[in-house]
């Protein structure tokens, strides 16, 4: 009973963190919530660590709180105290649309032409329907979003939801493939800063649109 | 012994020797001579052992598969068969590549510090091989692999003297068009994978039966265009005049004479070896498409003065009149008359043989001339029979087989194409016996126009005086170039004197592609090597033709020399001039000779006449240049149409394209959604 009420909760965390990038008007606010997602994310590998006992498991877990939960969450708040952005850009789609397009995603996994996907492992069916609704979610968000760092939220938390979906699926991968994965976010955050404050030099702004020079 | 080289053993050799070749050319870097000697020894080699394995094959009667060789590309297994179909276009390819690859020897060494011979080396080797691949393969992955491998090689072989812009320019219509035809030809295979969940050739053919009508129209219709397109046919043939001449001369013959033949081999492996029974439509239209492409194909030939343009259009027309014999094959198929249908398929694989002879033959003589003269435009030679009089002979062995004049071996597979079209007039409804009329007088007009086009060729290139410096300075090519063309011309002779032989042998191999072992055959070959067709309907002897072609001049001369000259005392004088210097511009051009056939087709060449008078409004003009121009109609109506409507379509696309990346993410999440849902 424990166990589901863990998961309830880790899964939710996921889920429900993912709208909150949709709503926050603070970037400092969208970077703690990233951090208390990818929190949910650790927690559940660690779970995974205590059921299996491999110490490899353990380092991937040590990895992912390091870089997750405690790393980009402090670069992003250093970033945006730097250059002072606290407030996220508008985005393309007023709030009262996007949660209505949120809904509409939500609803459209319960279908029955994703279950082949929601009942890969029937036991775990509203987990993983949530972890596939996050990941649309967070894809929406990247689409919706016209500044840069809710982008990088946005893809970061695609990731995530990634991660809780193949943990519920059943996909075990090799730790040492989820530490080169992990590798891979923490070079990629670094890139993805130095992108932000570059483009914050040149064009004074976070607003991805603004960048029309690039245009063909 | 015979099945000790009719084995996938012997296959693999032979696309073993064209893979040494073609990279151990590449590694001989630096040393221009030994990289051509490298890859043209190879490729004569793996001719001659692939004309061991293919007529090896077909004395033996030996078919054989090479299966389950599989791949870790899905649906991909190196799956080959050899039967007598794929045997024939064996020999077909080695005999040409054989005389190319000798003609190469020399041509090529005008290549040396200008451009890079390993290169060549390389993609003619591999053009080669995916040749031989397209005719052997028995899966549908395999075959287009192979068909793309022949597509790219021969592109970059087109595009291998770079350094003129029009060659480049050339390259990149050849290498659309034929991604275009590949793309349909793939949607063909993908429809009959989609019925017979397989992609190999028996697999599918075993599926058949139960395919609906529609089905089969369709692929017919993507094969045939897909097809069509390499093959030439009109309107899918603009990349053809333009590509063909681009490439090195040998490269174009081998191009022209075969390459273009990989399509009418897959029409018949297809329409009537796979996807039997045929509809009668299918049968008329290839005879209704090959009759305007033998007659268009000729008269823009006429208008041309490129000499390797001129050729190429030829093999528009010569396509075409393939496509008659094989268009009557598939209509009398449909109508039950399997003898007939055995007489059309071996006119149509005799005329494939024998376009791939001439052909090479005429593109090798051409390649000379123009090395030569450093020219391809006819107005600029003349008199070229005095500086390269042994290319001038056997250009005239090729423009006299090409033209279907006895005893070269055109006369024999036209006088074939004609018999069966004849017999097809006197069979069937009515609708059938007007398609097999039309076709009959498109074959007797292009017969004729093609005589006119070579009279002129050889005239204007050949005779009278030269018309430039070029024409002055030019000499006679090397021993190889010369040796590559003679053994062209006499395989001309051969194919001729035993057509008889050839024909019989076609016409039993037509039983085994169409699984018709009971069908009869309407020809025989008499004691006196007369071959008849059916009970005195028709009757033609070879040899008494060429010792009558042979005969006839020497006993001219003969009588002449000795008897009506014998007491004449022969006397060298100036001609009468009428007081003025006889020079080349007294000559008539090629455009001049042209002028009034293409004034007569003027409705369907569209063609124009111009003058251009220096100094322009003079009472008294310098000079006056007369300009005939045929308006290209496929790419101002219809290539050209289609390219507005792209345009169009492109701008409003574009729209999509709008530099926001939020735009962007948001197409990924559609397509995400879309591709779950669907691929759920």
């Amino acid at each position: 009973m424990l166990k589901i009420h863990f998961f309830q909760v880790t899964v939710s965390v996921v889920f429900l963190s993912s709208i909150y990038f949709h709503l926050a008007k603070r970037n400092i606010r969208i970077s703690m919530v990233y951090g208390l997602q990818s929190a949910g994310v650790v927690a559940l590998l660690f779970y995974s660590y205590l059921q299996k006992g491999s110490p490899l498991i353990l380092v991937v877990v040590l990895a992912t709180l390091a870089v997750k939960v405690i790393i980009a969450p402090t670069f992003f708040i250093r970033l945006i105290n730097r250059h002072k952005f606290k407030f996220a850009v508008d985005p393309h789609v007023k709030m009262a649309l996007g949660l209505a397009i949120i809904g509409l995603i939500s609803g459209l996994v319960t279908l029955h032409i994703f279950s082949p996907l929601t009942t890969i492992i029937p036991a775990n069916q509203t987990y993983l329907t949530l972890a596939l609704a996050s990941m649309l979610i967070s894809v929406f968000l990247i689409a919706n979003h016209k500044d840069a760092l809710s982008q990088i939220v946005g893809i970061l938390s695609l990731e995530n939801s990634i991660v809780v979906f193949a943990i519920f699926a059943g996909l075990d991968q090799s730790s040492i493939l989820d530490l080169g994965i992990l590798f891979d976010i923490f070079v990629w955050l670094f890139v993805a800063i130095a992108f932000i404050s570059m483009m914050y030099r040149h064009i004074g702004s976070i607003d991805v649109t603004r960048m029309k020079r690039l245009k063909d | 012994m015979l099945a000790s080289i009719v084995s996938p053993s012997g296959l693999i050799i032979l696309f073993s020797i064209f893979g040494i070749g073609g990279i151990g050319t590449t590694l001989l870097r630096g040393n221009n001579r030994a990289q051509n000697l490298w890859a043209h020894i190879f490729s004569i080699t793996g001719a001659l052992w692939g004309l061991i394995f293919a007529a090896s094959a077909l004395i033996s009667n030996r078919e054989f598969y090479v299966n389950g060789l599989a791949t870790s590309f899905p649906f991909l297994s190196l799956s080959f068969h050899i039967d007598k179909l794929s045997s024939l276009f064996i020999i077909i390819i080695c005999l040409s590549v054989l005389f190319c690859s000798i003609y190469g020897i020399g041509y090529v060494k005008s290549f040396y510090g200008r451009y890079n011979v390993g290169n060549y080396g390389f993609f003619y080797n591999l053009f080669i091989a995916a040749m031989l691949a397209v005719v052997t393969s028995s899966n549908g992955i395999l075959f287009l692999f192979a068909w793309e491998i022949m597509s790219l090689a021969s592109y970059f072989l087109v595009v291998y003297e770079r350094h003129d812009h029009k060659n480049v320019k050339a390259g990149y219509l050849y290498l659309i068009m034929t991604h275009a035809a590949t793309a349909l030809i793939t949607l063909a295979f993908i429809l009959l994978f989609n019925h017979a969940h397989s992609f190999d050739f028996n697999t599918i053919r075993a599926s058949v039966p139960s395919m609906s009508m529609a089905l089969k129209n369709i692929v017919f219709l993507l094969a045939f265009v897909g097809f069509g397109t390499k093959a030439g046919i009109i309107p899918f043939h603009i990349w053809l005049p333009a590509a063909h001449p681009a490439a090195p001369s040998h490269v174009s013959a081998l191009m022209s004479g075969v390459m273009i033949k990989t399509g009418i081999y897959m029409m018949i492996r297809l329409f009537l070896g796979i996807l039997l029974p045929i509809p009668l439509w299918w049968g008329l239209t290839l005879i209704i498409v090959g009759s305007i492409s033998c007659v268009l194909g000729v008269l823009y030939a006429l208008t041309e003065h490129d000499i390797k343009r001129l050729l190429a259009y030829h093999s528009i027309e010569n396509i075409g009149i393939i496509l008659l014999g094989l268009g009557g094959a598939m209509v009398f198929y449909s109508l039950h008359l399997p003898t007939l249908m055995l007489l059309s398929l071996a006119a149509a694989l005799f005329h494939t043989w024998n376009h791939a002879t001439f052909k090479s033959l005429l593109f090798l003589a051409a390649g000379s001339v123009a090395l030569a003269t450093g020219t391809k435009n006819i107005e600029k030679y003349g008199g070229l029979i005095k500086s390269m009089p042994q290319t001038a002979i056997l250009f005239l062995i090729g423009a006299m087989a090409i033209s279907a004049l006895p005893p070269f071996n055109g006369f024999y597979s036209e006088w074939l194409t004609f018999q069966s079209l004849i017999h097809g007039v006197l069979s069937g409804d009515i609708l059938v016996k007007w398609v097999f009329l039309g076709g009959l007088v498109s074959l007797a007009l292009a017969g004729g126009l093609a005589l006119a086009c070579f009279v002129k060729a050889f005239g204007s290139t050949f005779l009278a005086r030269p018309r430039s410096v070029m024409a002055k300075g030019a000499k006679e090519v090397s021993i190889w170039m010369r040796s590559g063309m003679a053994g062209l011309a006499v395989l001309c002779l051969v194919l001729g004197v035993a057509s008889a032989y050839i024909i019989k042998s076609l016409e039993s191999l037509g039983r085994e592609i169409t699984a018709s072992p009971r069908a009869g055959l309407i020809t025989s070959v008499s004691s006196r090597q007369t071959l008849q067709i059916g009970h005195n309907f028709g009757s033609i002897s070879a040899p008494f033709i060429t010792v009558v072609a042979v005969a006839t001049p020497l006993l001219v001369w003969f009588v002449s020399r000795y008897f009506i000259n014998r007491h004449q005392k022969i006397t060298s004088s100036p001609t009468w001039d009428c007081g003025t210097d006889i020079t080349p511009r007294m000559e008539i051009t090629s455009t001049g000779f042209a002028r009034s056939l293409t004034m007569i087709f003027q409705p369907l060449l569209r063609s124009n006449l111009s003058y251009d008078t220096a100094p322009a409004g003079s009472l008294a003009p310098t000079s006056i240049v007369a300009t005939v121009g045929i308006v290209d109609i496929y790419k101002k109506y219809i290539y050209g149409r289609m390219y507005s409507l792209i345009n169009i379509l492109s701008i409003y696309f574009k729209k999509i394209q709008n530099g926001n990346i939020n735009a962007y993410i948001l197409y990924i999440l559609l397509a995400l959604i879309i591709a779950l849902a669907m691929g759920i």
